[in-house]
């Protein structure tokens, strides 16, 4: 029923009652009222407003939490959901209010998906440039520089190797910052040389022995796929770098049933999961654009693991 | 004196060929006789000419610099195919990997290619690995996670210069920083290097891919 219904026949019920009683009960009204009558009729007054009062709380009060509700509503998690009333208008009032804010959370997941993406096509884009442009460019001047070393004077030579090095640091520092952007690795070799890369990186400048464990003929995975289990491998092995003070990290990767499981775990410090910073919440964003299926486990003094599991056939792509 | 060795360049770039070219050219042990712009056109002209060498950019299109590799070591059969040589952009220690899969015996960073790519051809040429520095600090660090682990290892008696150098390279350091910190010449650095590799049986370029395939470095 709905709510405008319910609150016509509440004060309607309520009037009938009223009219009822005044048609069959004993009391009359003279034409110059006497005071008993006006007592009468308001305590008949009072006892009106008082049941209508009554009924139409209980039917309005959804609305009133509802409203509460949207003001202090937060969309990053399941918290924000409404208990329904068992029956009546109430009900479907809650029930629209949760349905909307599902609705609300997968647009905001959707359109995280679409700015990822997007960021993620530029970043491939300006590595490319940097790769393909810029990189060659200076790899002809660096050249160029070395075979000019050789004809000019000696005391000139001395300022071409000078100007050799700087070259070399330009080049240095274009694929420094191309790495950085998209990992070439991943495109070209796959995701398996991708993954060991990153182990290496990490072994190379942390002191903790990184160990990777990638289970040899893994099925392909669809091109974003690979990616997001690239950027959550990324991710966790830097949380560990930076945070857990492990000695141990250890990667791998596996294939269980119908799915891929990444698994990123250390013996470190461990931190409270319950609190989420930007970095757990960009991978569990990154995962849901795969259907994938992110747990991070940690307390305190007892490590860190996250797994990410995702379906190894991925929609049509 | 024997004849100066066979080379063809394949790089996208036509004045990143030609400077390439130009260092190539002042060795006199080294003649560049043919050039490619994409891979599909290195395969196809290592097919027709006699070769010793085929320098290959990674990133080409058409065909990459890895493909054509696979291509051009499998198409000869027969004579002898030429000896391949990768040259490229990117700092990462999986393409040397990568590299030694597909047949190629080195791995060139473009950065550095005025100084290595003379050396790194003479050594694909005498049929040796050119290592690159990044390949062997992972080599290096991942025996000796094995050996603390207490896995069988190549047994190895390394003098106490080697060991030295061994954890520095583990550690990431360059053959220059090594060098410093050890105050001995970047020449001698480059010895004990060799050596090391040579002991820890990753001399040549089927020890090493065994061994990366092993450590899990790459797929079999």
């Amino acid at each position: 029923m709905r709510l405008y219904w319910k609150v016509v026949l509440i004060n309607g019920v309520v009037l009938c009652l009223a009219l009822l009683a005044l048609v069959l009960g004993p009391m009359s009204v003279s034409r110059s009222t006497v005071a008993s009558e006006v007592l009468v009729l308001a305590g008949g007054l009072a006892a009106i407003l008082l049941t209508n009062a009554l009924l139409l709380r209980s039917s309005l009060a959804p609305v009133d939490r509802v409203v509460r509700a949207m003001a202090y509503v937060d969309l990053t998690g399941p918290d924000g959901r409404l208990a329904a009333p068992p029956s009546g208008p109430g009900r479907s009032l809650v029930d629209g209010f949760n349905a909307m804010l599902d609705r609300l959370e997968e647009e905001q997941g959707t359109s995280n998906a679409k700015a990822l993406a997007a960021q993620e096509a530029e970043r491939h884009r300006i590595a490319q440039e940097l790769h393909d442009e810029v990189g060659q460019h200076l790899t002809v001047v660096l050249l160029g520089l070395k075979q000019l070393e050789g004809q000019v004077p000696a005391a000139q030579a001395a300022e071409v190797a000078v100007l050799r090095e700087s070259v070399r640091d330009g080049l240095d520092d274009v694929r420094r910052v191309a790495r950085r952007l998209r990992p070439g690795v991943l495109e070209d070799l796959g995701l398996t040389s991708a993954l060991a890369a990153l182990t290496n990186d990490l072994g190379r400048h942390h002191p903790a022995e990184v160990r990777r464990v990638i289970a040899p003929g893994l099925p392909g995975l669809a091109s974003d796929t690979e990616l997001v289990v690239y950027r959550v491998a990324q991710e966790a092995l830097t949380n560990a770098a930076r945070h857990s003070r492990a000695k141990q990290v250890t990667l791998s990767l596996v294939r269980i049933g119908e799915g891929l499981v990444l698994e990123v775990a250390d013996d470190g410090i461990g931190f409270d999961a319950s609190t989420s910073g930007a970095g757990l919440r960009g991978m569990h964003e990154r995962s849901r654009l795969v259907r994938g299926d992110l747990r991070i486990t940690s307390r305190p003094g007892q490590g860190t693991t996250v797994r990410l599991a995702v379906p190894l056939a991925v929609g049509p792509s | 004196m024997t004849a100066p060795a066979r080379l063809l360049l394949a790089d996208d770039h036509a004045l990143v060929r030609r400077g390439v070219r130009l260092i190539l050219e002042q060795e006199p042990d080294l003649t560049v006789v043919a050039e490619a712009g994409d891979g599909a056109e290195a395969v196809e002209v290592a097919r027709r000419t006699p070769l010793d060498l085929v320098v290959l950019d990674i990133a080409m299109p058409r065909m990459t610099g890895l493909q054509a590799a696979r291509e051009i070591g499998r198409a000869r059969t027969g004579s002898q195919p030429p000896k391949l040589l990768m040259l490229s952009m990117h700092d990462n220690e999986q393409y040397f990997f990568e590299s030694l899969k597909v047949g190629a015996c080195g791995y060139v960073l473009k950065s550095v290619a005025d100084e290595d790519l003379v050396g790194a051809c003479r050594a694909a040429l005498r049929g040796e690995a050119f290592v690159y520095p990044g390949a062997m600090s992972a080599l290096v660090r991942d025996y000796l996670g094995r050996l603390r682990r207490g896995e069988r290892v190549p047994s190895t008696v390394l003098t106490e210069r080697e060991d030295q150098v061994l954890k520095l390279i583990a550690e990431g350091s360059s053959s220059k920083e090594i060098a410093r910190e050890l105050t001995i010449a970047v020449k001698t650095v480059e010895r004990h290097r060799a050596n090391i590799l040579a002991k820890l049986d990753m001399r040549d370029r089927t020890q090493l891919t065994r061994y990366a395939i092993r450590a899990g470095l790459i797929e079999p």
